[in-house]
């Protein structure tokens, strides 16, 4: 079976995130990058498949030179090639935008499944996944927490809400989005590393896949949440107070 | 004179052609049996991987080692007396022996070279008829020990070992009988030939038992690295630790087959004294029985029939074990390499340990938490920040940045280095110095962590760190070496005992038992400055293990990030000797030392001693 996962490099988890003066973006200077969680649950998934049923792991990611650490730990836990799609501008593409590129990048393999991370920890839209489904005009699930071969094609477990599963049967080729806590990951070795030297790694830019289509989002500017706190001391008897603390509920914070 | 009133040795004055036939078939025999079994182990040896970082210079430290713990036996004698001075009268015998036993081959055609009736022959016989009777003493009373006593260490009764000591009680006694008959007679005769015959049945037992440390212990000695549980560099774009066969260098394999199976190691092993798997002696057997079947070549795993993966990580690499051995072996490389071998080709597959390594990759601390949380407490404590112009980087460290106790332990030292005046910083942002991972044997993060850290005190020119952990000393002086060159470092004990006696002392003075950490004393060598630290703030007592003798708290080697353990831990064994010294407060300077007695003593419902590190007892007389 042939797997592709497409991979994001994101900010280090629980980095120091500054806005930029640019406002559109964060400050990337002294920042540390890691892969996106769900998608080391993606690249995990596969692997485990490929494990079992034999075939190859290509990785996938779109990003600027920097990614190019994250696609080699990749390597390092045991994809067997990588395609690094050159772009600056990530960060300026909407949804469509990223999923058009990775689309492109993933048809002329015609893999038997492609598999990616959820949403990414950065901006966390949760489409890309999906949107590159639509592009190849492949079947999708998302919120799989696990896939299994089958005669036909694949038997996987989505996550619904409040502890609640589904399980449900899916041709292939088909594109999947992986929740992340699914399986144990696995760490990066040294051996790995060595290997990964000599697996392939091809870099195509972005231009190669075409002139970028507009975006249909346009990013205006990012904004840090603001921290207030508005404490009010409702005046009265306990019983003026909770009534003012009903209306207030009802009418501003609009809970009830 | 002297020679009248001590009775000469008598000797055979002619030996018939047949008897020199005898002989001269019997000893190419013996030759032919000794070699038949020690060429192949030699061989075996010699076939090893060479080391990558094996130099022979500087010889000094080689030759004071050899001639003290070899020629004077000193590490045999001062860490089992009784026993030791034993083996010691049995080693310098056969040392004194050596002339008396080629002179009595030589004999054999005519050729001997020490005269008995002659004035420096005869005294040199007597000489050596002193050590004789000292040898027959000492063989007997090892004889006891080992069949008799019996201590668990030596292991299954060895018939080897029986029939050996048998043999070199008859070689002295034969030797010491020959003085008391006349010099014709055919009691001289039967005498000389009875020693002979002892003499060349020993010879080819020696490379089929334990005593082949005869002829490679002093050699191991000679030739070990050097350091102390020196983790070598690995060597090329294949070499990822003792992986197999092929992965064991010389000095590995000598040290397997110079093994004397005392047992020693065993006896102060932590793991081994609370019911865990690992066997520290095993492991150097267990690689010795691999290389009997497998050889230098094989591509067989080493962790499998001979030794189990269980074992090597039950290791807290305390190093007990090494620093009692006799013959040299170093068996926290040895360990460590397994470990090597098996984390990094991702053969480890260990629930706790994945995470562990995973949490560091991301959060580069070893407790996993956010460096945010550093941030907080460095401000938190107005902390200046290192910027070239103080004279300490203060190295926080991960058990003193984000564990609670271990940063009760950087504000003691603080405060007291605020009253001394002293400069310091800490560095904006830190890493962990990788020594779990160092230990673990995850050398691809262990290199990341190093390299990372490196640059940044670089570029902070860094000249000085003191850090509150022994680990991170022994990780940032000794295991970042292989990636560059590291500041100055010391322990903060070395810190304080220096200004000690600028230090008010405390008022009210209480009982002090002083906890060695391991990578403290036995890695560092530094027993007496936290001492005096402590003493400070009161009368110390010594715990029945100590020193370098001291009992690991269970933590090092990466086994606090790992699950529970098995069998009894470790740190309740040795928190419980520390209480029952009756001291009121025990003393550590070590944050993992700290952390372990902590939830030891938590588990013990009452009565249980006041844990401080000696910075907190320091800075005790400080005035408020």
């Amino acid at each position: 079976m042939k797997i592709v996962v497409a991979i994001k490099q994101v900010p280090e988890r629980d980095a120091p995130v500054r806005i930029a003066a640019s406002r559109k973006w964060i400050d990337e200077s002294d920042l540390q990058w890691a892969m996106n969680e769900p998608d080391a649950y993606a690249l995990e998934e596969a692997l485990l498949l490929k494990e079992q049923a034999g075939g190859e792991v290509v990785v996938v990611s779109a990003g600027p030179e920097r990614v190019g650490s994250t696609i080699r730990e990749a390597l390092a836990k045991g994809a067997d090639r990588a395609i690094h799609i050159l772009c600056d501008d990530l960060n300026a593409r909407d949804a469509l935008g990223v999923a058009r590129l990775l689309a492109a990048a993933v048809k002329p393999e015609n893999p038997d499944l492609v598999l990616t991370g959820l949403q990414s920890e950065d901006v966390g839209l949760g489409q890309t996944g999906v949107i590159v489904a639509e592009l190849l005009g492949l079947p999708h699930a998302t919120m799989i927490l696990h896939v299994e071969k089958t005669g036909a094609g694949l038997r996987v477990k989505r996550e619904l809400e409040e502890g609640w599963f589904q399980s449900i049967e899916l041709p292939t080729p088909a594109v999947l989005t992986v929740q992340s806590g699914g399986n144990k990951l696995r760490y990066a070795t040294l051996m790995g590393i060595k290997r990964a030297k000599t697996k392939e790694l091809r870099t195509v830019s972005a231009a190669e896949f075409g002139p970028d289509g507009a975006s249909t989002v346009v990013l205006e500017q990012i904004a840090a949440p603001k921290k207030q706190k508005s404490t009010q001391i409702l005046p009265g008897s306990a019983k003026e107070a909770a009534a003012a603390l009903v209306e207030k509920l009802k009418t501003e914070a609009r809970v009830l | 004179m002297i020679n009248v009133l001590l009775p000469t040795l008598a000797e055979p004055q002619h030996f018939s052609t047949w008897e020199r036939l005898l002989f001269a078939a019997l000893a190419a025999a013996s030759l032919f049996g000794f070699w038949r079994r020690f060429g192949p182990i030699l061989g075996k040896i010699l076939q090893s991987k060479k080391d990558p970082d094996f130099h022979l210079f500087p010889i000094g430290k080689r030759v004071r080692d050899f001639v003290w713990e070899v020629m004077c036996q000193a590490k045999v004698i001062r860490e089992r007396p009784l026993a030791g001075v034993a083996h010691a009268l049995v080693f310098w015998a056969f040392c004194a022996f050596a002339l008396v036993t080629l002179n009595h081959c030589a004999t054999t055609f005519g050729l001997g070279f020490l005269d008995p009736a002659g004035r420096v022959g005869g005294l040199y016989f007597d000489f050596a008829a002193l050590f004789a009777a000292a040898c027959a003493v000492g063989i007997f009373g090892l004889f006891v020990r080992r069949f008799v006593v019996r201590p668990k260490w030596l292991g299954e009764l060895s018939w080897g070992s029986g029939l050996v000591a048998l043999l070199i009680f008859l070689l002295m006694t034969t030797y010491l009988a020959a003085f008391f008959v006349p010099g014709t007679s055919n009691a001289t005769r039967g005498l000389w030939w009875a020693h002979t015959v002892t003499l060349l049945i020993f010879l080819p037992l020696i490379p089929h038992t334990k005593h082949l440390h005869l002829v490679l212990s002093p050699f191991t000695v000679f030739l070990s690295r050097g350091g102390f549980a020196e983790i070598p560099p690995l060597a090329g774009d294949e070499d990822f630790g003792l992986v197999a066969g092929k992965d064991l260098t010389r000095l590995v394999s000598l040290q397997a087959y110079s093994c004397v199976e005392c047992g020693r190691c065993m006896e102060h092993c932590p793991a081994n004294n609370t019911g865990k798997l690992l066997n520290p002696k095993e492991i150097v057997l267990g690689l010795r029985a691999y290389l009997n079947e497998f050889g230098p070549h094989s591509e067989e795993p080493l962790l499998g029939k001979y030794n189990a993966q269980e074992a090597a990580f039950e290791c807290t690499t305390c190093g007990a074990c090494e620093f009692q051995c006799p013959v040299g072996i170093e068996h926290v490389p040895i360990i460590v390499g397994l470990r090597r071998g098996a984390v990094n080709t991702g053969a480890w597959e260990d629930d706790h340990g994945a995470k562990f390594f995973l949490a560091l990759e991301r959060g580069n601390n070893a407790l996993g938490f956010s460096a945010v949380e550093r941030d907080k407490f460095v401000e938190k404590n107005s902390l200046p920040l290192f910027d070239g112009t103080q004279e300490y980087c203060l190295w926080l460290g991960c058990m003193g940045a984000y564990d609670p106790r271990g940063r009760e332990i950087v504000v003691a030292l603080v405060r007291v280095m605020r009253y001394l005046g002293a400069s310091f910083g800490v560095m904006r942002k830190e890493r962990c110095t990788g020594d779990p991972v160092r230990r673990l044997g995850n050398d691809l993060l262990f290199q990341q962590l190093a390299e990372a850290n490196l640059e940044a005190l670089a570029q902070n020119r860094v000249k000085k760190i003191v850090s509150i952990c022994p680990h991170c000393v022994r990780t940032i002086q000794e295991d970042w070496k292989a990636y560059g060159t590291p500041p100055e470092v010391e322990h903060h004990s070395e810190f304080l005992a220096r200004h000690a006696s600028q230090l008010p002392p405390v008022q009210n003075q209480e009982k002090i038992v002083f906890h060695d950490p391991c990578y403290l004393g036995r890695y560092r060598g530094v027993y007496e400055e936290p001492r005096s630290v402590a003493a400070l703030a009161g009368d110390l007592v010594e715990a029945p293990r100590s020193r370098e003798r001291s009992f690991c708290c269970g933590a090092g080697g990466g086994l606090t990030f790992l699950g529970e353990e098995k069998g009894e831990r470790v740190s309740h064994v040795r928190a419980e000797e520390l209480a029952a010294t009756g001291a009121s407060v025990v003393g550590t300077a070590c944050p993992f030392c700290n952390t372990m007695f902590r939830d030891a003593f938590a588990a013990k419902s009452e009565g249980a001693p006041e844990l401080m590190d000696i910075a907190q007892l320091a800075a005790r007389g400080l005035p408020e």
